[in-house]
């Protein structure tokens, strides 16, 4: 299909520019036009993408190559800072007594945000209260109500009453003594006007520190749209994209936040209560471009040391612990779904085709092997040297798989250890991708 | 609403239009040269300048032409030979005539939440369907394009139609509907206005509380089944869906009800397990009609997330809901391509009545303006 091959169109074309020792203005549009084409079909809005493009263009043709960069590498950073700059400072928590209301369309996951939200202050260790401010929906009460008292969070709401706002008030008077306190509002859109009245009402009536919308990272071209009426009538702090664990881009979310001029606070990976996760901008860049390498190129092209310089050292140097090899998985893991990852890889572009079933296993296996790995003690996975045959059938027992397969583990972060050890630049990077991906 | 397209196509027609006359008349000044001649007086640098031949006199000869544009013309001659059996008054389109016009319909369409593949699709359908198309002089291209653009909208939209009261009325009872897709895109208040709707048809309904995932779920179909009347069969939360749906249906067909509507959890695509447990119901359940629903707000992700259900549980049909988020409908589009199948209803609202049969006469009189049908 052609959405999928949208990444490495892009990569091919920009490969093009990279061969050549100037930008012409050919080249150039053939680049913006995969851009656009990359942005438009993850959900940006149509009109912010052809202004984008616009000043793409311009920079990239008005600006100096500068020595150490190739024209590629000047492109891709001109977008890279383009995209950061639309998506504004990511939003950071208050960790003090506040209040909060939770705002957003029907269906685009605000309570099951709310009790994500709550658990994330309980766990900063502050008090967090939770108010059901939705009257309309039918179970709204009841969905809050027992989350709430799954993670042990204060619920105030009345399932009898249609009065939302009453409903905040009294709500807030209840649940002084807490420290953060979540307003959870009825989902409506823009032309609901009743709705958007009882909104600012409720609004007005909670005083709330921070407005949150909500927003599902599958909304197409609407999302601007909608959250400007909410900007319009609440004046938002931040953006929350939901569902995010799915295939959806987000580009709806970034022309929210563009339009809105706030930025994104928390993203939504799941469906359990834990699965909220801090905004980063350049794995979310890189997911809507399609491309993997994003933030690796920016770095190389500023030549900041990277905040991770340690543990590339360490990698390099060959002391690759299980450690690492779990922080690596999680790291995979959390940037979406493995079929859409591994094209964002490199492998597309080596003409590497992996079947479908394989992935589906490495993704099992991934997640097997982290399990595995939950069941080691720390000085195990510091040091997998020390890890015996008693520990072996310990760490089977612990989680539930063969001895076997615990050997299996050991052998492939060897493998992989052999591999760190063997990465000096990204010529070689790129052949043990291709050793692994053929397999 | 829908000015996007509408704008779009009027601006799509005048640009062909125009190019099109300027060709047409680039071979009337070639063939009748003399005549033109005659008729207007000398002209002063031929190929340059451009004077209209007194045959011309409708409005698109009043648009201005620079110089320049007239140097783009093909070269006149050509279109003169009439051996290749091209009458004088046929002329074909060309490809790199229609490049620009058909990537602003594409943004046209992008614009309307049709997404990018589906929006490809249809555009390059036109495109064959104008190109070399022998186009009688003076015929107007844009009518041509928009009726391209319509059989190609329609094409996809008028996939295996299947009349959903139909259905219900002749399948043998109970008839069994399972709905499914992704969380929060209102399954179960769509069911709740199915439910409504079949009620005062006379049927008489079961609803089957098969998300048994979702904290208040449970709570939430059973408020809906009071407030209509309605039987519901329910497990506790965390049963298998697949065992509440078969009870219901054992429980209609016992109690000779005819209609079981299926709730199932809302779930994201790419959840392995949760996909294989839509599998699961297909297996233990022999669902007469399995209905995918979602939101008319969605954007490009639409089309996985059918494919990827599609695959998991075969779908008959669509149901799109929050039409009334001022979404321009394109959804609709790239579901129906995606799955194959017909787009059933159209959720409008939260109130139980909020809900029409889908008609794709409807979405294209919206997207082109109903002056225009």
């Amino acid at each position: 299909m052609v959405m999928e091959n949208l990444g490495s169109s892009l990569r091919d074309t920009l490969k093009k520019i990279a061969r050549a020792n100037r930008i012409d203005e050919k080249t150039l549009n053939e680049v913006v036009k995969d851009i656009q084409r990359a942005l438009l079909s993850a959900d940006v809005n149509v009109a912010l993408v052809q202004q984008l493009s616009k000043r793409i263009k311009d920079r990239a043709l008005k600006e100096e190559l500068s020595g150490k960069l190739n024209p590629r590498q000047h492109v891709i950073n001109i977008v890279y800072q383009e995209l950061v700059a639309l998506l504004g400072e990511p939003i950071s928590v208050l960790l003090t007594r506040h209040t909060v209301i939770m705002v957003g369309l029907q269906g685009s996951g605000k309570t099951t945000t709310t009790a994500k939200l709550a658990r994330f202050f309980q766990k900063k260790g502050l008090k967090a209260a939770v108010i059901c401010a939705d009257t309309y929906r039918p179970g709204a009460y009841d969905q809050l109500s027992q989350l709430c008292e799954r993670i042990g969070v204060a619920f105030y709401g009345e399932s009898e009453s249609s009065d939302a706002v009453e409903i905040t008030t009294r709500g807030l008077a209840e649940l002084k003594r807490y420290d953060v306190i979540l307003v959870d509002t009825a989902g409506r859109h823009a032309l609901e006007t009743d709705l958007v009245l009882e909104m600012e009402a409720i609004n007005e009536t909670s005083k709330a520190d921070q407005r949150f919308l909500v927003l599902d990272s599958g909304i197409g071209q609407q999302a601007s749209e909608q959250a400007k009426a909410f900007n319009e009538a609440i004046g938002l702090t931040g953006v929350i994209v939901t569902k995010l664990d799915g295939t959806a881009k987000g580009g709806g979310a970034l022309s929210a936040v563009a339009e809105v001029g706030t930025g994104i606070a928390f993203i939504g990976m799941g469906e359990t209560i834990d699965d909220l996760e801090k905004f980063e901008p350049d794995r979310f860049i890189s997911r809507l471009l399609g491309m993997g390498d994003m933030k690796t190129l920016v770095e190389m092209i500023e030549e900041e040391p990277p905040i991770e310089m340690e543990e590339a050292e360490a990698m390099l140097k060959g002391e690759f612990t299980l450690k690492d090899m779990y922080k690596q998985m999680d790291a995979i893991r959390k940037m979406g779904p493995l079929t859409k990852i591994v094209q964002m890889l490199p492998l597309g572009s080596l003409g590497v085709d992996i079947p479908n079933g394989a992935l589906q296993s490495t993704k099992e296996t991934l997640e097997r092997f982290k399990v595995v790995m939950d069941s080691m003690t720390g000085e195990e996975l510091e040091h997998p040297r020390i890890i015996r045959s008693s520990r072996i059938k310990r760490i089977a027992r612990g989680s539930g798989v063969t001895s076997d397969y615990v050997r299996e583990l050991l052998k492939y972060h060897k493998a992989m250890q052999r591999a760190m050890k063997g990465v000096r630049s990204q010529k070689e990077m790129q052949k043990f991708l291709r050793k692994q991906g053929v397999k | 609403m829908f000015e996007g397209l509408r704008q779009k196509l009027n601006q799509f027609k005048k640009t062909v239009t125009n190019k099109e006359h300027e060709l047409d008349d680039a071979e009337v000044e070639a063939s009748s040269n003399d005549a033109a001649r005659l008729a207007e007086g000398p002209q002063e640098t031929a190929g340059e300048t451009y004077t209209p031949p007194a045959v011309h006199d409708d409005e698109a000869v009043g648009v201005s032409r620079s110089a320049e544009s007239a140097t783009q013309r093909e070269v006149p001659g050509e279109a003169t030979r009439t051996t290749s059996g091209r009458s004088l008054f046929e002329r074909e389109i060309k490809e790199k005539d229609l490049e620009e016009p058909l990537w602003d319909l594409e943004i046209a369409l992008l614009e309307s939440d049709v997404a990018m593949s589906v929006s490809e699709e249809i555009v390059d359908t036109v495109k064959k369907e104008l190109i070399g198309t022998k186009r009688k002089w003076r015929q107007d291209v844009g009518a041509l394009v928009e009726q391209a653009l319509r059989d190609g909208i329609l094409k996809v939209l008028d996939v295996n139609s299947l009349d959903f009261d139909e259905l219900v009325k002749k399948a043998p009872k109970p008839v069994t509907i399972v709905f499914t897709g992704i969380n929060g895109t209102g399954k179960t208040t769509t069911i709740a206005k199915l439910a409504y709707r079949l009620k005062n048809q006379g049927y008489a309904v079961v609803l089957a509380a098969g998300d048994t995932y979702r904290a208040g779920a449970l709570e939430q179909i059973e408020r809906h089944a009071d407030n209509l009347g309605v039987k519901l069969i329910k497990h506790q939360q965390g049963a298998d869906p697949a065992a509440v749906i078969y009870d219901a249906v054992q429980y209609a067909r016992a109690k000779h009800k005819d209609v079981v509507l299926a709730d199932t959890a809302g779930r994201i695509h790419t959840n392995v397990n949760l996909m294989n447990q839509l599998k699961k119901i297909e297996r233990v359940i022999d669902a007469d009609l399995v209905v995918f629903v979602d939101e008319a707000l969605a954007g490009n992700d639409a089309v996985e997330r059918a494919l990827q259900f599609n695959t998991a549980m075969a779908i008959d049909g669509s149901i799109l809901t929050k039409v009334d988020a001022d979404s321009k409908g394109g959804t609709a589009i790239s579901i129906a391509h995606a799955t194959n199948k017909p787009i059933l209803f159209l959720g409008l609202g939260q109130k139980y009545d909020d809900i029409v049969k889908f008609n794709p006469q409807w979405l294209l009189n919206r997207l082109f303006g109903e002056a225009e049908t």
